[in-house]
């Protein structure tokens, strides 16, 4: 292992950490926006960390380790998966690190204990959560698969490290299907992050809720590591989608100034990603559960479509 | 210059509608109109040496051989039988507030423009121009189809322009194919069908293949082929029998024409044996199938129109066969076919006004002593039935029976299953008749019918189209079989 | 002149914009952002139409991209929006046949299909450079597209929609397989709109006078259930 390689580890999670509920933060306010309202600041996620760090913890008489386990291993499954998506600096890949396929399996360990957790407490919010969860997990996994074997089929490998690496020397767009894997990524991530029109973030209402109900039971550090580890997926996804479709200023050699102006580019096309995603939220309805199939259809759609081309031409 | 007269006549003909003040001047306009266009078919007939490849006017896109002008007076005959019939069968329309007084402006704008632009179609050269006329008849004829003020039959026409636009479509890109395949051979791209034929041999057969098929969809969907054929039974029996009768005896025959052209094209490009199988397999289908939906049928034109889809069946088969003496005999059939048809609507009409039927496609006819109220009208459904179902000595008899004996000799199996499927049809039609013309009211529990008074004017083309009908099937000329023989010799199948 | 591996590479990101307006249209359920969609489709063929004079410089394509955007980005759009308006449907949320999932399927399925059969069918005319070869299929999935949306929808106005955006699979295919000459593409577009005119006209009634035509549409049930909704 190079020192760069563990520069990039370090730079990498601090750099997550730090700007994760930032991006979480501004979709909040732009959805205020549209809804003309004024909206909490957006760094009121970080104001909110901190304070559930500081509280106690409490947990239902009912709970069993599964619901100590979880926050921990949530969080360590989502860091792990966030070594595999270089943000600012693309290092030379090191063992398995950066494996597609293992990317998402970690986010499905995330997503497993969290269903976990929610049938734990015995509340019966989280058990229809943690239902509802991994209904749509088991819907969207083909759609998913798909979509990742279409990106390792346009760059040739399953290493994200060597597409980001492809994708920044090109400079702009690979081939001009990346946009249909775009359309495909965006529609993953509205779906993997619980946003509207598969869930939506922001409402307690018993009936609709989904990735809400199941951290329902979650109290003080533990519940700020379910947020945070929230966060730091969205911002996980992402970051894949910007640095695959719009990768200007990636850095690939490590110097200060080229991570520092990476960082800053990041964080701009981060937000606009953020404020388009809002816009989305805002502009959509919540759909009925059996509708969201045509949702999940349409990704598999490009994603196929991109296989054919790829494969055929 | 031809072409011009034509287009003048039509020009002449909607200013006369839009001057004329009543149903009975606008009505007059259109017999004349249809009227002069027979006879201007005729004289190029007798005058002209057909083919007229060079017309001064519109030289590279139109010209007229003899398959153009023998639709061309098939279409002008019928024409002008249904303008006449419709001068009794709309007056009656328009009393009984079917037809709002309004639109009656715009249905005789349509029906002149609709044959207008069918000669037009029949006279291209051009394919892609005629690919246009064809779907602008669809979109004319669907108004005529929609005209009534009635749910059903605007619905019939949606049915009808979206199955049929779709499909022409497909059309298209077959000529497209076409097209590029000619530009590849020839050096210059053509869509003249002239020049197509003659450069047909040197095509490469999987292109030539491709665009039949695309183009068979097409113009299956026009003259009603299985899968295509759904929207026929019901445009045919909501729209007015008079329209019926153009329909069944005119448009689809647009489709048959459309087929032909390309059918010879493809065959010359050596690709024939591929789009034969494709046409006995559909026209076997299709025959099949208006076989069997005939049995439960209860309404008399929708018997009546699937009888049409039947007989493009028959057509397909006959073509599919492609010898000579096959393709004479499938063109004799398009003429029996047409007239035999038109005369049936226009019987099935003055049933229409007698017994009130409603226009629409679900309703049980409700006939009883048809013979007090409307002996020649069921005389008309008697004799028409007997020559639709191919009783010797109508045409239709004979052009079946050279048909089955070619398809005889091309594949007994076939021949087979098409006999079984025409003595069902044959048998659904007979029993039809029978069962509906024995009916006789019953005292005190049947309304009393009042006796609807038919016009002469939708007698005389009755009378005058079964006439034809068995001068037809019994006196061939040396004209006329020289005539067809003409077609054959230019479409070069040999 | 512009370097012709770019243009070639703009057409090939706006054939990516085309299916994704192809599966909007299937797919989309607002029948006015349908007719917005269907408009920037149109112009999406126009740009691309353009490109191509500047690969060919056929002085045709100019006049085809001139007329595509008089008749089907600017009239055909608004006089579909403006009777939307007057029927008062908003949205068209009934399907036979095909639910917009299975149709997304069925198309991915005749793609493929397309490509395997140009592909067979078009080596008989030589060879062909690439992206030609991506028009002619990208025109003909397009047009089964438009086909399914047609035999898929219920209202009368999305599967004009649906013809329409057939229409424009054809067109496409015709830019790139080869040089129809300009009175054609002339003539289609007449017909086009008549075509247009005549069915969004059945679709509210024959007469336009303004009592019956509402006692028409009554009589339709064009505007049934948005009546029950109020």
């Amino acid at each position: 292992m190079s020192l760069d390689f563990i520069i990039y580890l370090i730079i990498n999670t601090a750099f997550i950490l730090l700007i994760a509920p930032l991006f979480a933060g501004l979709i909040r306010k732009v959805k205020a926006w549209t809804q003309g309202r004024q909206g909490p600041p957006v760094l009121q996620q970080y104001y909110n960390l901190a304070k559930l760090f500081r509280k106690e913890i409490i947990y239902s008489p009912h709970a069993s380790w599964i619901m100590r386990a979880t926050p921990l291993v949530n969080m360590a499954a989502i860091m792990v998966a966030a070594l595999f998506v270089p943000l600012v600096f693309v290092p030379e890949p090191v063992g398995g690190i950066g494996n597609i396929i293992l990317f998402l399996y970690l986010l499905a360990l995330a997503r497993f204990f969290m269903a976990l957790a929610g049938l734990d407490a015995g509340s019966s919010f989280g058990g229809m959560g943690s239902s509802r969860e991994m209904s749509i997990a088991a819907i969207i996994e083909p759609t998913t698969i798909i979509v990742f074997a279409a990106l390792a089929i346009v760059f040739k490998s399953f290493n994200i490290f060597v597409m980001f690496a492809s994708s920044a020397a090109t400079g702009a767009l690979t081939t001009p299907t990346i946009i249909l894997i775009g359309i495909s990524l965006f529609i993953i991530l509205i779906v993997e992050t619980s946003r509207i029109p598969v869930d939506n973030p922001e409402t307690h209402l018993e009936l609709t809720m989904i990735h809400e109900g199941m951290i329902l039971e979650q109290t003080g550090r533990n519940l700020a590591l379910m947020e945070l580890s929230a966060a730091v997926k969205l911002t996980l996804l992402m970051a894949l989608m910007i640095n695959l479709i719009i990768p200007a200023g990636l850095a690939v050699t490590l110097t200060a100034a080229g991570i520092f102006i990476a960082a800053i580019l990041f964080i701009l096309k981060g937000s606009l990603l953020a404020v388009i995603i809002g816009l989305f939220e805002s502009s959509m309805a919540k759909k009925r559960f059996f509708q969201l199939p045509s949702l999940f259809a349409m990704a598999f759609f490009f994603s196929t479509l991109i296989i054919i081309i790829e494969v055929f031409a | 210059m031809i072409i011009l007269i034509f287009a003048i006549l039509s020009a002449l003909t909607l200013a006369g509608i839009l001057l004329s003040r009543n149903h009975r001047q606008m009505n007059t306009v259109c017999i004349a109109q249809s009227v002069t266009f027979a006879l201007m078919a005729c004289w190029i007939l007798l005058a002209g040496q057909l083919p007229v490849y060079r017309i001064s006017i519109g030289s590279p896109y139109f010209f007229i051989d003899h398959l153009g002008l023998y639709e061309v007076l098939i279409s002008t005959l019928i024409f002008t039988c249904a303008a006449l019939y419709a001068r009794g069968y709309v007056a009656g329309l328009l009393d009984s507030g079917e037809l709002e007084k309004g639109s009656l402006r715009l249905f005789y704008i349509a029906w002149a423009v609709l044959l207008a632009v069918l000669v037009l179609a029949f006279f291209s050269d051009n394919l892609a121009l005629f690919w246009i006329f064809a779907e602008l008849t669809t979109i004319i004829s669907a108004i005529l189809v929609a005209i009534l003020s009635a749910r059903d039959n605007i619905d019939a026409a949606i049915k009808y322009i979206f199955i049929a636009s779709t499909s022409m479509l497909f059309s298209f890109v077959g000529f497209i194919f076409l097209f590029e395949t000619s530009r590849v051979v020839t050096g210059t791209g053509t869509l003249n069908w002239t020049e197509l034929l003659l450069a047909a041999h040197a095509f490469p057969p999987i292109m030539a293949t491709a665009a039949f098929v695309l183009v068979f969809i097409g113009f299956a969907a026009k003259s009603g082929i299985f899968p295509f054929h759904t929207w026929l039974p019901e445009a045919h029996a909501k729209a007015p029998s008079a329209v019926s009768a153009i329909l069944s005896g005119v448009l689809l025959n647009v489709g048959i024409y459309g087929i032909i052209r390309t059918y010879a094209i493809v065959n010359q490009a050596g690709a024939g044996s591929t789009a034969s199988f494709l046409l006995a397999l559909f026209g076997v289908l299709t025959i099949g199938i208006a076989a069997f939906s005939m049995i439960p049928q209860k309404n008399l034109k929708k018997l009546i129109a699937f009888s049409s889809v039947e007989n493009m069946g028959i057509i397909l088969v006959g073509l599919a066969v492609a010898t000579p003496v096959a393709i004479f005999w499938v063109l004799f059939h398009i003429m029996a076919h047409s007239l035999t048809k038109a005369s049936l609507f226009f019987s099935a009409g003055i049933l229409h006004r007698q017994y009130k039927s409603p226009l629409s496609s679900e309703a049980v006819d409700d006939i009883r002593d048809v013979f007090v109220y409307q002996p020649l009208a069921a005389w008309g459904i008697i004799i028409g039935g007997l020559a639709i179902i191919g009783m010797p000595p109508f045409p239709i008899f004979v052009s079946k029976v050279f048909i089955m004996l070619q398809l005889g000799t091309a594949s007994p199996l076939v021949l087979g299953t098409v006999l079984v499927l025409l003595f069902i049809a044959a048998v659904a039609f007979g029993y039809f008749i029978i069962t509906m013309f024995r009916k006789r009211s019953r005292p005190g529990r049947d309304t009393d019918l009042v006796p609807y008074r038919t016009p002469v004017s939708m007698k005389v083309p009755i009378i005058v189209l079964l006439f034809i009908l068995l001068v037809a099937g019994i006196v061939f000329t040396t004209g006329e079989v020289s005539f067809i023989q003409s077609i054959i010799t230019e479409l070069k199948f040999t | 002149m512009i370097e012709s591996a770019f243009v070639a590479g703009l057409v090939r990101v706006l054939f990516v914009c085309i299916i994704i307006t192809a599966v909007y249209i299937i797919s989309a359920r607002n029948l006015l952002s349908i007719v917005s969609v269907y408009a920037v489709q149109s112009l999406t063929l126009v740009v691309i139409a353009l490109l191509l004079y500047l690969l060919e410089g056929a002085p045709v394509l100019i006049a085809i991209a001139a007329i595509t955007f008089a008749s089907k980005v600017l009239i055909i759009p608004y006089f579909i929006a403006t009777i939307q308006e007057k029927i008062r449907i908003k949205r068209d949320i009934q399907f036979h046949f095909l639910s917009p999932t299975s149709s997304l399927f069925v198309s991915m399925g005749l793609m493929l299909l397309v490509y395997i059969v140009l592909e067979r069918v078009m080596a008989a005319t030589g060879d062909r450079d690439n992206l030609f070869f991506f028009g002619a299929v990208l025109g003909i999935s397009l047009m089964l597209m438009g086909m399914m949306v047609t035999f898929s929808r219920k209202r009368a106005l999305t599967k004009i929609l649906g013809f329409l955006s057939m229409e424009n699979g054809v067109l496409l295919f015709g830019l790139f397989v080869t040089e129809l000459p300009f009175i054609i593409e002339f003539l289609i577009v007449i017909d086009l709109i008549i075509l247009v005119l005549l069915t969004t006209i059945l679709t509210v009634g024959l007469d336009s006078t303004l009592e019956d035509y509402h006692k028409r549409l009554h009589r339709f049930h064009l505007w049934e259930d948005e009546v029950e909704v109020r």
